[in-house]
């Protein structure tokens, strides 16, 4: 989709702010870069796909950055909680999916911008679908969902097809803090590079919860985790019933009053069983904004783009510190891509283990190996090796698909190998 | 946008590596593969089994404790784990599937592990776990239980304890709570 | 078996609800400040020259919408402009129907949507003008000025406000570039700064009170205790009682240097049971972790000791503000004591639950009765100064007691700008900056605040000549003499020329905020609204500590400064 109407020369026009920058070099922007109409039309047919609770923030940006072409995926539905942050959002679209509501009212609002929502996870979709985009941008809040999106990206890229490899915007927001950043797949530091920057929360041992309880909220935890499936098994929990949360807030508070604790509220209830972190509209407005400005850079060249990191604290002034974090060599996911190798298909997987020892990165002893969907020979323990040494006699076509990635460790080596099987 | 293209062009000469060009199909997730390793470089003696209802489903199996020695001697201790996509980053979820008297497992099954919970780390794996878990028999620990009777019992008088251990083992109840049969 | 508990619905009301997750941060004493607010926006303040109507105003609608959105009391917009094509191309506060009406009432009627509690008031007529009515500017508890604005109009509006004691932000969104300074109360006092919990703790051990001394002098017989009670100790307890045994060998000192501390830590570490089936203790790891930590005695940090010398502090009068009564107050208390109250909190520790909250309690029983004392002290001076005001609430004492080693004094100072009545402090500070380069630090982004000060005299001469609609922003002869003039400024108390790397990165910064020709780019303007209205909550919630007194981002290169100017 591209809007070719609009000239460079229009002064009068809707972009024309956008325009300005967009046509005349900075002193930051790169030499070989050319101001004009090539980066408008660049820009207007970049497709980008947004994600995650900053994005109300985020499709807003995106569409007035001059973006036509922008996709948004989210799960979520609209809670009561959500609008002290979340614009787009009134009380009486509570209750109905976020990326539907965020994308009709930001494509009424903003001329000729084109949004497709899709009310559903990241994980429900696959790569041919991530192939489609330019940028992907996040605020995700899960860790899980971030480790997610980063490795489908880096499996993605293809070194034959540079359009392959999407760069990720990522961030997130706690409080008055949060942090952006910018992920080339493959090409620099990666989500799971920079995991352990992202500190789990202390859990509290689950005797104290059990026996010696102290605190308040570990009242509420032995409420959630301990009474609860004592006492109403039958029913599973759910966070966001006010009945399941009063049955917890009272037993938490029957078991506050019992060992003389003081403390547990309603409110504190909430934060515990539901994990809630504090989220405010102007830490979201910063994130989203510099990581929306990265995806305006990268499309445009228009100036250099972030590497690779900016955490943000607005508690005492404002702080921010920019810093380029480094890529791991020994990462599981970029630091551990897929080789390709041509095999005869007719070769037992028997042999075919045999000739990994031959090769000379490897010199695998003693490997066991799978693919996604199946556990093709594993040394230890017994019982599986047993179920899968039937497999040693198969011929690779019976077991693998062509083009099928295959997973090999070796106790020998303390990196694992991934090798993206051709069949010859 | 052109730009980070020809960087991965340049990166890609200058390794000259092997391209993984072709059609793109599931990869083995990053969970599945730390697992792969870590069942490879588990030590079990011969206390110990492991089950897979699903061969092809790493992430998901049964072990079986059969302590040799110590109070819970002559009995088969069955835990389920489930591995999340998380993993190693969150630790193993580990259920104990049967009702047992022990101070450290309640009668819901839940086990207080550190190591499972607020100790655990990426750098740890299945083995310390299964390790931890095998520990739990020799030695169970009276100071910071989940089964806070059998705790007292413990801690008040040890044989009377070894004696409610044998007969929960046997099927039979202590202080009212009746117990599954788990002697081999 | 699902009414074991009995579920009575005492659920939050529907206000808590939608405010939860920002609740958490500020509570319910900072929604009350925000809801008694009232924000004023002065949003543009004539045309930029020929080819513009004026600022476009997007930081500031933006930061209002951070502000609408957790529920400030109401809003005032101040914009004489009419809505063009190419407002609706960067602010979103803004729709196709709007073309051609009056900005401050469109962007006013489209912000009001965010919240129906948030009043909205809307005038298109210049500042200036509304100056006129002495009511005006009292009616709000903070004023947001979109720059550039010219110096007629900035000067007497920051004049007023001053007077009036209403903060000022003043703010600029150009292209990658956003500025903004802010002119707070000559001393403007925060009680709760919300420092990081680790730093807060104060347990006294080097210094216990009778009660704690004496919990700790009652543990029984340590190496008689079974495992199971040696196990549950609350390391507190068993520092305190280490300390003493350490007393005995060491002459009645206490560890007192870092040598002695690491020995003393390992005196405990030997303390810890191995033969257990855990293998070690955990309430003794948690002993030797602490040690380094909590085996000193009580300072008063530097920051609170200039705050009781203060002269404010020093001198009461009937008109102090409930701070300095209260700051006072507590100052006799150290003077009396050589401690501050406690806070009372303790940390969570491995313990069984009744030693726990017995030792709890001897914590708040003792920080209560430092509340009382400090409160006893407040009354006592309310009444000899005769006080006009209601006395101060109990809760701001207790509050002030827990903070009392955390509170902070910001003082203010006036909007900063470079022009032949600059502050000789300003200019030093911007020459300080510019000189880093020269340590090898990259180069500071008080180039750009100097950029925009030029955009700022442009503008100004621009919008003071007499056929305004002749000139352009982008004037190159304008932006030649003003340049060389601000740059003569810089000069003016320090001779020594600019360095060469100074030079460069000011004339970099110039080129890169006349790319845009003044215009705003939505991502950056709508990332300024998010840092001025931080600035905003933390002002009217007198909570977090604000910014001192200038702030730089530069989405150019992704990253912000800084400064006190």
């Amino acid at each position: 989709m591209t809007t070719t109407s609009v000239t460079m020369e229009d002064k009068q026009g809707q972009w024309q702010h956008l325009y300005k920058v967009l046509s005349k070099p900075g002193p930051y922007s790169d030499e070989d870069w050319v101001p004009g109409m090539e980066t408008v039309k660049a820009l207007e047919s970049s497709k980008i796909l947004g994600a995650g609770g900053l994005g109300c923030e985020i499709l807003k940006n995106l569409a007035l950055s001059g973006f036509k072409d922008i996709h948004v995926i989210d799960m979520d539905t609209i809670d009561i909680s959500n609008l002290n942050r979340q614009f787009l959002f009134r009380q009486a679209d509570i209750g109905k999916p976020k990326a539907e509501v965020a994308a009709a009212f930001v494509e009424k609002r903003v001329k000729g911008v084109k949004i497709t929502p899709f009310v559903g996870k990241i994980q429900d979709k696959d790569e041919d679908y991530y192939m489609q985009f330019k940028i992907v941008i996040c605020g995700l809040d899960s860790i899980e969902a971030r480790r997610w999106i980063n490795s489908t990206l880096i499996g993605m890229v293809d070194p034959e097809d540079p359009e392959s490899l999407k760069p990720l915007i990522d961030g997130g927001t706690e409080g008055f803090k949060g942090q952006a950043r910018v992920i080339l797949p493959t090409l620099s530091s990666c989500i799971e590079c920079q995991l352990d920057m992202h500190a789990p929360r202390p859990a509290v041992p689950l005797c104290t919860i059990a026996t010696i309880p102290r605190q308040p909220q570990h009242c509420i935890e032995w409420a959630h985790q301990i009474a609860w499936q004592e006492k109403r098994k039958d029913d599973s929990f759910d966070s966001d019933d006010m009945e399941h949360i009063s049955w917890v807030y009272n037993a938490a508070l029957q078991r506050a009053q019992h060992f003389h604790i003081h403390g547990v509220t309603f409110q504190m209830t909430q934060g515990v069983v539901k994990n809630i972190i504090p989220a405010i509209a102007s830490t979201n407005a910063v994130i989203a904004a510099s990581t929306t400005s990265e995806v305006l850079k990268i499309a445009t060249s228009c100036n250099p783009y972030l590497e690779n990191y900016m955490m943000y604290a607005g508690e005492e002034g404002v702080y921010t510190y920019t810093f380029e974090a480094e890529k791991k060599p020994d990462c599981p996911v970029c630091g551990n891509l897929a080789r390709k190798m041509t095999v005869n298909a007719d070769m037992t997987l028997g042999d075919f283990i045999e000739s990994l020892g031959e090769r000379a990165e490897a010199q695998l002893k003693k490997p066991s190996l799978r693919t996604e969907e199946k556990t093709l020979y594993q040394r230890f323990p017994p019982q599986l090796e047993e179920h899968t040494r039937p497999n040693l006699r198969l011929k690779l076509r019976e077991l693998v698909e062509d083009g099928e990635e295959v997973a090999v460790s070796d106790p020998a080596y303390t990196i694992d190998f991934r090798y993206r099987l051709n069949f010859q | 946008m052109l730009k980070i293209w020809s960087m991965k062009q340049q990166q890609q000469q200058a390794e000259n590596a092997e391209g993984a060009a072709g059609k793109k199909k599931k990869k083995v997730t990053a969970a599945q593969l730390r697992v792969q390793r870590d069942l490879q470089e588990l030590t079990l003696g011969n206390t110990m089994k492991m089950s897979f209802p699903n061969p092809d489903d790493i992430l998901n199996f049964t072990l079986s404790i059969e302590p040799d020695e110590g109070m819970y001697k002559g009995g088969v201790f069955h835990f389920n784990f489930t591995v999340n996509q998380n993993f190693p980053h969150d630790p193993p979820k580990v259920k104990c599937t049967q009702k047992i008297y022990h101070p450290n497992i309640d009668l819901e099954g839940n086990v207080c592990l550190n190591i499972l919970r607020e100790d655990w780390k990426p750098v740890l794996n299945l083995n310390a776990v299964i390790v931890g878990m095998q520990f739990l028999f020799l030695e169970p620990n009276a100071s910071d239980p989940l089964n806070k009777d059998a705790a007292e019992d413990l801690r008040s008088n040890r044989d009377s304890f070894k004696r409610n251990v044998r007969s929960s083992m046997a099927g039979g109840s202590v202080r009212g709570v009746s117990f599954e049969r788990v002697l081999k | 078996m699902a009414d074991a508990f009995p579920a009575t619905l005492a659920g939050p009301t529907s206000k808590e609800r939608r405010y939860d997750r920002q609740l958490r941060l500020w509570a319910a004493s900072g929604q009350q400040a925000l809801e008694d607010a009232r924000v004023l926006l002065v949003n543009s303040d004539g045309p930029l020259g020929s080819s513009s109507t004026g600022v476009s105003g997007v930081a500031g609608v933006e930061t209002l919408k951070n502000l609408v959105l957790p529920g400030i009391g109401g809003f005032t917009i101040v914009d004489p402009a009419m809505v063009t094509e190419a407002d609706l191309g960067v602010n979103f506060f803004l729709e196709q129907d709007s073309l051609g009406k009056s900005r401050a009432d469109e962007t006013c009627r489209l912000l009001r949507e965010l919240n129906p509690d948030v009043q909205g008031y809307s005038y298109s007529t210049p500042i200036t003008e509304l100056l006129q009515d002495p009511a005006f500017l009292p009616q709000h508890k903070l004023i947001i000025i979109s720059g550039p604005a010219k110096r007629s109009t900035l000067d007497p509006l920051c004049l007023e406000a001053q007077e009036l004691g209403i903060p000022v932000l003043y703010t600029h969104s150009v292209g990658f570039y956003a500025t903004f300074s802010s002119q707070l109360a000559a001393e403007f006092p925060i009680v709760e700064t919300h420092p990081d919990p680790e730093t807060t703790q104060d347990l006294r051990l080097l210094n216990p009170w009778p009660e704690l001394a004496g919990a700790a002098a009652a543990l029984p017989n340590l190496e008689a205790m079974d495992d199971h009670q040696h196990g549950h100790v609350p390391y507190i307890l068993l520092l305190l009682h280490f300390v003493e045994e350490w007393k005995q060998s060491h002459e009645g000192n206490a560890p007192a240097n870092y040598k002695e501390k690491t020995e003393f830590r390992e005196f405990v570490r030997s303390k810890t049971r191995t033969d257990n089936p855990e293998g070690g203790e955990e309430n003794f790891d948690e002993a030797v972790a602490a040690v380094l930590k909590t085996i000193s005695p009580f300072t008063l940090r530097s920051t609170i000791r200039e705050i009781f010398e203060m002269e404010q502090c020093q001198t009461l009068t009937a008109d102090s503000a409930d701070f300095w009564i209260i700051a006072s107050a507590i100052n006799t208390f150290y003077t009396k004591h050589n401690v501050l109250p406690l806070p009372g909190s303790l940390p969570d520790m491995k313990a069984q639950s009744a030693d726990y909250v017995s030792l709890q309690n001897i914590y708040k029983s003792k920080a209560r009765a430092d509340v009382e004392e400090v409160l006893a002290t407040v009354r006592q001076l309310e009444s000899q100064l005769n006080r006009p005001m209601a006395p101060i609430p109990d809760r701001d004492v207790e509050v002030f007691c827990k903070n009392a080693a955390h509170i902070k004094v910001v003082r203010g100072r006036a909007i900063p700008q470079i022009n032949s009545n600059s502050d000789p402090e300003t200019l030093s500070a911007i020459r300080n900056q510019l000189g880093l380069s020269q340590l090898g630090l990259p180069d500071s982004l008080v180039s750009v605040f100097i950029a925009t000060q030029i955009l700022d005299a442009v503008v100004d001469e621009i919008q003071s000549s007499a056929q305004s609609s002749s000139f352009s922003v982008d004037d190159e002869a304008l932006w030649k003499s003003h340049t060389e003039r601000i740059l003569a400024l810089l000069q003016r108390d320090d001779p020594t020329p600019l360095d060469e790397e100074a030079r460069e990165s000011i004339e970099n910064a110039i080129l890169e905020l006349r790319r845009a020709e003044g215009g705003e780019l939505h991502n950056i303007a709508s990332l300024a609204g998010g840092l001025v209205a931080q600035e905003a909550l933390k002002v009217l919630t007198r909570q977090y500590v604000p910014m001192d007194n200038t702030c730089v981002f530069d989405g150019a290169r992704s990253r912000s400064e800084m400064y006190r100017l």
